[in-house]
């Protein structure tokens, strides 16, 4: 080799080296870092968190600068909290996650019009539809249910979801990162609301600012034009109605160094996991409502639901820890802490954790321990005749406050309904009865969303709406103590302000009764058309004055089918050029009496007989289907394919046309209900089930075995599902009364085995002295 | 597990010993050596032979004419109820405890429990009032004994077939009281979780107990009666 080859060699060498070192030195550096966010320094403080704020675009943030971009978790927690590691928590992990877990809650897609209450989840969980399976993209599941997601997960999507949904609008509000604050805030400021309103308004990547108190947010990206870009800055032609969203901080909480105070707990308060995590009794008081048995003893949630950075929180349920590898999980379960037992009963970890006390169980015999998980007897409500029906803050929306009334009754949940688990024990269950409309081929149902349901049906389920515009147009010229209302059999329908309709009683009224249009004066109905003769001399001319407000207010109706007349004894009421005019009733109107529509020289009510109909059958009911309503739709849904099978869910039940166009009820797979076990709340040790004796279930009409659930949904009818307690369980009920009847004569039963007891024992002790006396030679033998 | 080879290795043992017992006392082949190989040679031999034999021999009109002949049906009818109650509750006992026991990995469950615990209740009453009525027939105590090394010779203990049946009643009354007794105190709100445990497992062993201690009351007892 020449001189200048060995020189270039050496070189080359000298290079690789140095490339080489600096590789190690940097890896070194990472790994030191990584050890570094992971690792605990063993002080059992939080730190105070006075950190600069960056942006998306990891910029940081000024706050006295005009148009701040709201802060990013990524950027502003992840430097220290490594953000990717942090995603694959349970909380945001659903839809990438390997393992599905125990059965949580699913979301519940609930639409009161169309009769939908849609179990949905990402991860593999039993009655459960994968939103992607129903058409759902991640936009669409984070504008239904984000209101009660911590950020990230479908609100975060990949950039492969993004590109796939062009119609999604994530360039507009960008996209909800995991919201820290959400769960680690200690700050009152803290709101829940808020965070939903913001993911209401399409302020993705604006919400956890808001919600966080860092800072006031305006505007909203949902009335933005799908071209808008974070770019491209606040909309200068309109600062009414299309307003960029923008932040403005607190700068109370900034330094001079612009860095923010974020007043942080380690471990989230109770409060943070309730936002999301209540339950309690539909009807009760907040007052008698009593907290988990561990909170009352000053126990945090987080105590025992335990995370890493990972996030992968301790869920608690037996079986969690072989699921998971996870073996601390194993100390966190009812028997982990209490009994110091795994799922299999070995004693595998030292009990007493955080004070556990280790329970007497006097008296219980063994099999409970072996068939019923520890929550049957101590969590939920104690079993009562017709079950518990409980709103959940996911599933009911509750929580989120403002000028609104935002939670609701729908969908039912109702608890405790004992049920076996993957682990084949007996456990308390939550359980929701699926209603859906949904397209069937052979064994496969595929539910249809809300909106394509809505297309199909038309004004098919618009009853309330039409007589709500008739009423609402009514309200334009009634004074302030009149309410224009519609009587129909016992109800008074009156509108209320979500564009439909309030029924209330009408004491003494027959359901037969007849239908009139009326004003609501304090407590009285007056009719909207009095009892008068239109040809008399002395007639109040006030009347006629009202039939003209009247048919002005109801040509505002939209969509009437034809021009308001009111038809008083053969005279026709009609507004001609504005002023009303009077007429002779046409030998086609003959019939006609009262307030309505005049098309095409036919006269037409207010309402239809079909509207009334509808509206009178749901009144003071939570159903909001008719089974006429039902029939038409699955026969408006199969007009344009007719090839395909459409079936209605509710209440346990599958309804679709015969074929004579007739609504049938069957049974089906899909209209199972779904359940998910329930560990909380926790009960005191009085309150537990068998504490007053075996027969707190052993009994021949125990609640806990024979009380019966009747399936429930949106659909008025007598075709649901009854089933009793023992059928979840898969016990004969049968078997369960005749036990059950048993323990009547159990305290003779004892009685006579402890007599029979004393006397063998008496004899067989007395036979033994025997014998011994007389190897002693104490005894002669006789 | 370590229930049901205590429990099939005990009762092979005794099927043995009792087999053996009958052998040893009736066939003159097996006092014709004093080499124990051959004398078990002889007695597999005898046993394969009587199982042969027996099984020719057993047919559902066999067992019954055996049953008809039992000195049972002959007794008073108080007497003969109380005994039947006895060996009905004791055999259903036994059938059921021991069938889940060993093949049903779950246990004792359902109907056949509700029947398992009715049987216990009756087979407890009938064995009281058998013991306070009958007890006193078995009471057959050996003479006073001299302290001297000669007691722990067995040829001098004095056993005998009948001691050893009387032993076997008194075992057997031993362990339904226990049986009782481990039944009854689950059911009191006296035992936490532990306790619950060991009087399950007593209640088993006992179980055991009880029916080798009738294995051996019938086998002599049957044996002596077939004897010419």
């Amino acid at each position: 080799m020449s001189r200048a080859g060995r020189l270039a060699l050496g070189a080359l060498g000298i290079a690789l080296a140095a490339v080489f070192a600096l590789v190690a030195s940097s890896a070194a550096s990472a790994a030191a870092q990584e050890a570094k966010r992971t690792i605990w320094d063993g002080n059992r403080t939080t730190p105070a968190h006075l950190i600069p704020l960056r942006d998306e675009n990891d910029e940081p943030i000024i706050p006295t600068e005009t148009d701040p971009l709201p802060y990013s978790a990524r950027f502003t927690c992840g430097p220290c909290h490594d953000y990717g590691t942090i995603r694959s928590g349970w909380h945001f992990g659903a839809m990438t996650a390997e393992k599905s877990g125990r059965p949580g809650e699913p979301w519940l897609q609930v639409d009161a019009k169309t009769g939908t209450i849609l179990p949905l989840s990402y991860r593999k969980w039993a009655g459960s539809y994968d939103p992607k399976a129903v058409r759902l993209t991640a936009w669409d599941f984070t504008l239904l249910f984000g209101r009660h997601m911590p950020g990230s997960g479908p609100a975060e999507p990949p950039d492969e979801e993004v590109l796939a949904h062009p119609e999604a609008r994530w360039n507009v509000s960008g996209k909800a990162e995991a919201n820290c604050l959400a769960c680690h805030n200690k700050s009152g400021r803290q709101d829940h609301s808020e965070w939903a309103k913001q993911v209401l308004r399409e302020n993705l990547r604006w919400a956890a600012t808001a919600a966080g108190g860092v800072g006031e947010v305006g505007g909203m990206a949902s009335r933005l034009k799908e071209t808008w870009d974070i770019i491209d800055g606040p909309n200068l032609d309109d600062h009414e109605w299309a307003v960029v969203p923008s932040v403005k901080y607190r700068t109370a909480d900034f330094d001079s160094k612009h860095r923010y105070f974020f007043d942080l707990n380690y471990q989230p308060s109770d409060d943070r996991c309730l936002a999301c995590h209540s339950v309690s009794p539909k009807d009760e008081a907040q007052w008698s409502a009593d907290a988990d048995v561990h909170s009352t003893a000053g126990l945090k949630c987080a105590d025992c639901h335990r995370n890493d950075l990972g996030h992968a929180i301790v869920r608690g349920y037996e079986g969690e820890a072989a699921e998971t590898g996870n073996r601390t999980a194993e100390s966190f379960t009812c028997r982990g802490c209490h009994l110091g037992e795994n799922a299999a009963g070995e004693k595998s970890v030292i009990p007493g954790r955080l004070g556990a006390p280790a329970p007497k169980h006097t008296g219980i015999p063994l099999v409970h321990f072996k068939r019923l998980s520890c929550t049957v007897c101590h969590s939920g409500p104690k079993p009562k005749e017709g079950f518990t029906r409980v709103r959940t803050s996911k599933a009911n929306r509750l929580g989120i406050y403002g000028v609104a009334t935002w939670s609701t009754d729908m969908p039912q949940v109702i608890e405790p309904v004992y049920a076996k688990d993957a682990g084949h024990k007996i456990s308390p269950h939550r359980l929701v009865w699926p209603a859906f409309w949904a397209k069937r081929t052979g064994k496969e149902v595929t539910p249809l969303q809300p909106a394509v349901v809505e297309a199909a049906a038309g004004d098919i389920l618009k009853p309330e709406e039409r007589i709500a515009q008739v009423l609402i147009a009514l309200t334009q010229v009634m004074a302030d103590d009149e309410m224009p209302v519609v009587v129909s059999g016992k109800f008074v329908f009156a509108p209320n302000v979500d564009g439909g309709v309030d029924a209330a009683d009408r004491p003494g009224a027959k359901a037969d009764g007849p239908v009139f249009w009326g004003i609501r004066k304090g407590g009285d109905v007056l009719p909207l058309v009095p009892d008068f003769d239109p040809a008399a001399a002395d007639k109040d001319p006030a009347v006629e004055t009202r039939f003209q407000e009247f048919l002005q207010a109801l040509g505002t109706v939209a969509g009437a089918p034809g021009r308001p007349v009111i038809v008083v004894k053969k005279t026709l009421y009609r507004l001609v050029d504005g002023s009303l005019d009077m007429s002779e009733v046409s030998a086609e109107l003959a019939e006609a009496a009262g307030p309505g529509w005049l098309v095409e020289g036919r006269f037409l009510p207010l309402a239809s007989d079909f509207d009334l109909r509808t509206v009178t059958a749901k009144a003071g009911t939570e159903q909001t289907l008719t089974e006429e309503q039902v029939a038409l739709v699955l026969g408006a849904l199969a007009k344009p394919a007719e090839d395909t099978e459409f079936i209605y869910i509710s209440g346990g039940r599958m309804f679709r046309l015969d074929k004579d166009g007739k609504l049938e009820a069957g049974e089906l797979a899909a209209a199972e209900p779904v359940t998910w076990p329930l560990a909380h709340n926790v009960r005191p040790a009085q309150q537990s089930l068998g504490w007053n004796g075996c027969t707190d279930c052993h009994s021949g009409g125990s609640n806990f075995f024979f009380t019966k659930l009747k399936g429930e949904g949106p659909l008025l009818t007598k075709a649901v599902e009854k089933r009793s307690a023992s059928s979840f369980m898969g016990l004969g009920g049968l078997f369960q009364r005749f036990f059950g009847l048993s323990f009547i004569v159990r305290p003779v039963f004892k009685v006579v085995l402890a007599v029979c007891a004393v006397v063998a024992g008496s004899l067989v002790f007395l036979a033994g002295l025997l014998a011994l006396g007389r190897l002693a030679g104490f005894l002669e033998k006789r | 597990m370590l229930f049901t080879i205590i429990t099939v290795l005990s009762a092979l043992g005794l099927f043995a010993g009792l087999t053996f017992h009958r052998f040893w006392t009736t066939r003159e082949e097996a006092k014709s050596t004093i080499l124990y190989a051959e004398i078990f040679k002889k007695y597999l031999a005898w046993l394969a032979l009587r199982t042969i034999q027996s099984s020719r021999q057993a047919s559902p009109k066999a067992w019954w004419n055996y049953l008809k002949a039992l000195p049972l049906w002959r007794l008073p009818d108080l007497e003969k109820w109380l005994f039947i109650g006895l060996y009905g509750s004791f055999a259903y006992l036994a059938a059921s405890g021991f069938f889940f026991a060993i093949f049903v990995p779950r246990g004792l469950f359902g109907y056949p429990l509700v029947g398992h615990v009715m049987a216990g209740g009756l087979f407890a009453a009938c064995l009281a009032v058998i013991v306070i009525f009958k007890g006193r027939n078995f009471i057959s105590v050996p003479k006073p004994v001299n302290l001297s090394l000669a007691v722990l010779d067995p040829r001098k203990m004095g056993i005998t077939a009948a001691r050893v049946r009387f032993a076997a009643f008194w075992l057997f009354v031993a362990a339904g009281f226990l049986l009782t007794l481990s039944a009854l105190l689950p059911m009191l709100p006296l035992l936490r979780t532990p306790g619950q445990k060991f009087l399950f497992e007593f209640h088993r062993y006992s179980a055991l107990a009880s029916v080798l201690a009738a294995m051996i009351f019938v086998g002599l007892k049957a044996f002596d009666a077939a004897r010419p």
